[in-house]
């Protein structure tokens, strides 16, 4: 008991306490360069535009600990944006929207299928197999829609855009509800064979976990995760354009390892990635509103996000060598 | 670090978040009036008071409070254009400045997708800016942020490229007349007859798009100009090089091609290094560089021409002018306005550059780094033409 709230312990033991102190310190900044940040519709503004980030970086993250990588994810969000935008148009009917939402859903999971039946049952390798098939949903969302334009009834988009129950962000309650389901899920046998097949394969494989199965099936949740984000994106920007998830795939890994998981698997979590998505959001609008100069922006944007991801290594290193 | 200063820490991390968790709930009672005057002890730009957030329009008659803030959303930064552009932006803006009409210019500006520029525009209202100049990366995508914006009083200019949403103003050249020019100039160069290549800039980019319908425009009244193919070179000099090579690979009798802004050093380049027994003719762009290239190329081959119309970053500073003017109060006149929602200042082509003016357009790059877009903006006074 008295070791309870060491350092070591709490990295250890909560994956989510490091990215805890990191999106503190983020929103502390920013909230002392914007006092308003915290206005209602400043945090659902800003929160409408985190989501679809944070809901890539949750399937990411969940391939992650699996042991895999998912670089097809801007991909797939792109193919449903293009879908979304063409299918239902501007002046489509609501009861359309909702139809090709669902149609979007089964695109993303069929995506990941492809990609995991390649990774789990061709047993390719995740990071090159993921490479090729985001040409190939980049691609095909080229092809829906060769040119931006299209789009969802501005009716429907202020449904995400606007929406506030309880006088919060609609964001909130869906985050809410995915660490619920999350939590539900690590409790359960398949959270833990998720663990044991992202930790060690082999042991796993020998312990009788079903490794293939579950490893076709992170690349299903990152495919689910993906599509929901694409629909997200679609409801924010109203519109549709084939290079719309390009910017989102290395955000998504930056943020899950921001979040506190790492690449060889088997170890964090999602509420980690879900604090390093908003934190990575975060730092933008710090360097927005520090006023930092036009042409040192990239720079200093880029050098936080370094020291975030540095910043547990770097902490390690210190008290290690320390007394 | 001993258990004790480890406790402490913990202690201070689990005080900073409930605090800002406390002040996340907090935020939410002021919500009826929001954005009003209770937050604006910190910044040094005391407008909020007069402005009622709801009424749309009624901007126009109680503006008399200067200086007045003006931002920048611009999402692609890794182009000479938009570097001139945000350089002359800030250097016009200080002619203001010293006037006391307008304070320093709030910049948003970083290689951003479409969801980043909707980030920048928001952070941009949350800054109580008077005025926005954005320099759109998507068609319709900012559509419903931009009208926020404009429910809001602020006066929403989109520079560079057109845009269709009521209410906002757009300030730049004619893409799609733009590209015609040089389209009709190697028609015309070609007598009507040839095949040719053509390299765009970004699929799907609004200016890309008006400038690739005006082309295909053109082309389609002179039925014995074949285009053979149509590849991106990204509005990038190097892979417009690699495009290009491609093409002459493919086609060694080509007779012309066709490619704009940014890419067309490369393009030339590519036809300078295989040096072909049959040159193509080629369109150039508005650029010192290019103009000397073209000039290079002359020695190699004494029958090889170009033209170059520019597509000039002096549209951005003219619609800041345009921007102060309005906040200052005054009338635009509709009737000089154009465009599909009658909401576009067209501003003329700054500079048509052929065989027969090339060492006028040398002599406008006289002093200027070779990356310079040959450039004209318009004066305060020119402006005012705009308005009533």
């Amino acid at each position: 008991m008295k070791n309870r709230f060491t350092w070591d312990f709490l990295m250890t033991r909560y994956p989510a306490f490091f990215p805890l102190i990191l999106l503190a310190i983020s929103i502390i900044v920013n909230w002392i360069l914007q006092p308003n940040m915290f206005d209602r519709e400043t945090l659902n503004s800003n929160m409408r535009v985190f989501l679809p980030l944070v809901l890539v970086a949750v399937g990411q993250a969940v391939v992650l600990i699996g042991g895999g990588i998912d670089i097809s994810v801007g991909g797939i969000v792109s193919i449903v944006n293009t879908i979304l935008a063409t299918r239902v148009g501007l002046d489509g009917s609501t009861e359309l929207m909702w139809r090709y939402v669902l149609v979007s859903i089964l695109v993303g999971l069929l995506a990941g299928a492809i990609n995991g039946f390649f990774i789990a049952h061709l047993r390719l390798q995740p990071i090159i197999t993921t490479y090729a098939t985001s040409f190939l949903y980049g691609g095909l969302a080229l092809f829906i829609l060769p040119n931006p334009g299209g789009g969802i009834p501005a009716s429907i988009a202020e449904i995400y855009r606007t929406t506030t129950p309880l006088k919060l962000p609609l964001s909130f309650f869906i985050i809410a509800i995915i660490l619920l389901v999350w939590k539900y899920i690590s409790s359960t046998r398949y959270g833990k064979y998720l663990f044991a097949v992202g930790g060690k394969a082999d042991a796993a494989y020998e312990t009788a976990v079903p490794v293939t199965s579950v490893q076709f099936s992170i690349y299903v949740i990152s495919g689910l995760m993906a599509a929901l984000a694409g629909i997200a994106i679609t409801m924010l920007s109203g519109s549709g354009n084939a290079e719309i998830g390009s910017a989102i795939t290395l955000n998504s890994i930056t943020a899950v390892i921001i979040g506190g998981n790492s690449f060889s698997g088997g170890i964090g979590g999602v509420t980690g990635p879900v604090m390093g998505a908003i934190t990575l959001s975060i730092i933008q609008n710090i360097i927005s509103f520090a006023h930092i100069n036009t042409w040192w922006e990239t720079l200093v944007k880029a050098t936080i996000i370094v020291i975030a991801l540095a910043a547990p290594g770097i902490i390690n290193l210190l008290r290690r060598s320390g007394p | 670090m001993s258990k004790k200063t480890q406790k402490v820490l913990l202690w201070i991390f689990s005080v900073l978040i409930i605090t800002s968790m406390l002040a996340a709930c907090g935020g939410t009672p002021t919500q009826a009036p929001a954005t009003e005057a209770p937050v604006a002890t910190e910044a040094p730009v005391e407008t909020e008071a007069p402005v009622a957030t709801e009424a749309p329009v009624q901007t126009e008659e109680s503006t008399s409070k200067e200086p007045f803030t003006i931002g920048i959303s611009n999402p692609f930064i890794s182009s000479e254009y938009r570097t001139q552009m945000i350089a002359e932006l800030i250097e016009v803006n200080k002619e203001y400045m010293d006037k006391g009409l307008t304070t320093e210019l709030i910049i948003e500006s970083a290689d951003t997708d479409v969801a980043g520029q909707i980030q920048q525009l928001q952070n941009l209202m949350a800054k109580n800016v008077d005025a926005i100049l954005v320099n759109p990366g998507d068609v319709q995508g900012l559509n419903a942020t931009l009208q926020e914006a404009v429910a809001k009083g602020i006066i929403v200019i989109s520079v560079d490229q057109e845009l269709n949403v009521p209410g906002v103003y757009n300030v730049g050249i004619d893409q799609k007349a733009w590209a015609m020019e040089s389209a009709k100039w190697l028609a015309e160069k070609l007598g009507g007859k040839g095949n040719i290549v053509q390299i765009e800039g970004f699929p799907g980019h609004p200016a890309n798009v008006a400038r690739m319908e005006g082309v295909a425009e053109v082309f389609a009244q002179y039925p014995d100009i074949k285009v053979l193919a149509t590849d991106t070179g990204k509005w990038d000099e190097a892979t417009g090089q690699q495009v290009m090579s491609n093409f002459l690979a493919a086609y060694p009798n080509l007779d012309g091609y066709w490619t704009q802004d940014g890419m067309a050093i490369g393009a030339l380049q590519a036809v300078m290094a295989a040096n072909p027994a049959k040159w193509p003719q080629g369109v150039g762009e508005g650029r010192c560089q290019f103009l000397k290239l073209w000039q290079e190329a002359l020695t190699m081959n004494p029958d090889f021409d170009s033209i170059a119309v520019a597509n000039h970053p002096g549209v951005s500073p003219t619609g800041l002018r345009i921007a102060v003017n309005m906040l200052m109060g005054k009338q635009v006149d509709k009737s000089k306005l154009g465009g599909v929602n009658g909401l576009s200042f067209v501003i003329p082509l700054a500079a048509v550059i052929t065989s027969k003016n090339l060492d006028e357009g040398l002599a406008m790059c006289e002093g200027k780094p070779d990356a310079y877009l040959l450039d004209d903006i318009m004066t305060d006074e020119e402006v005012q033409q705009y308005f009533k």
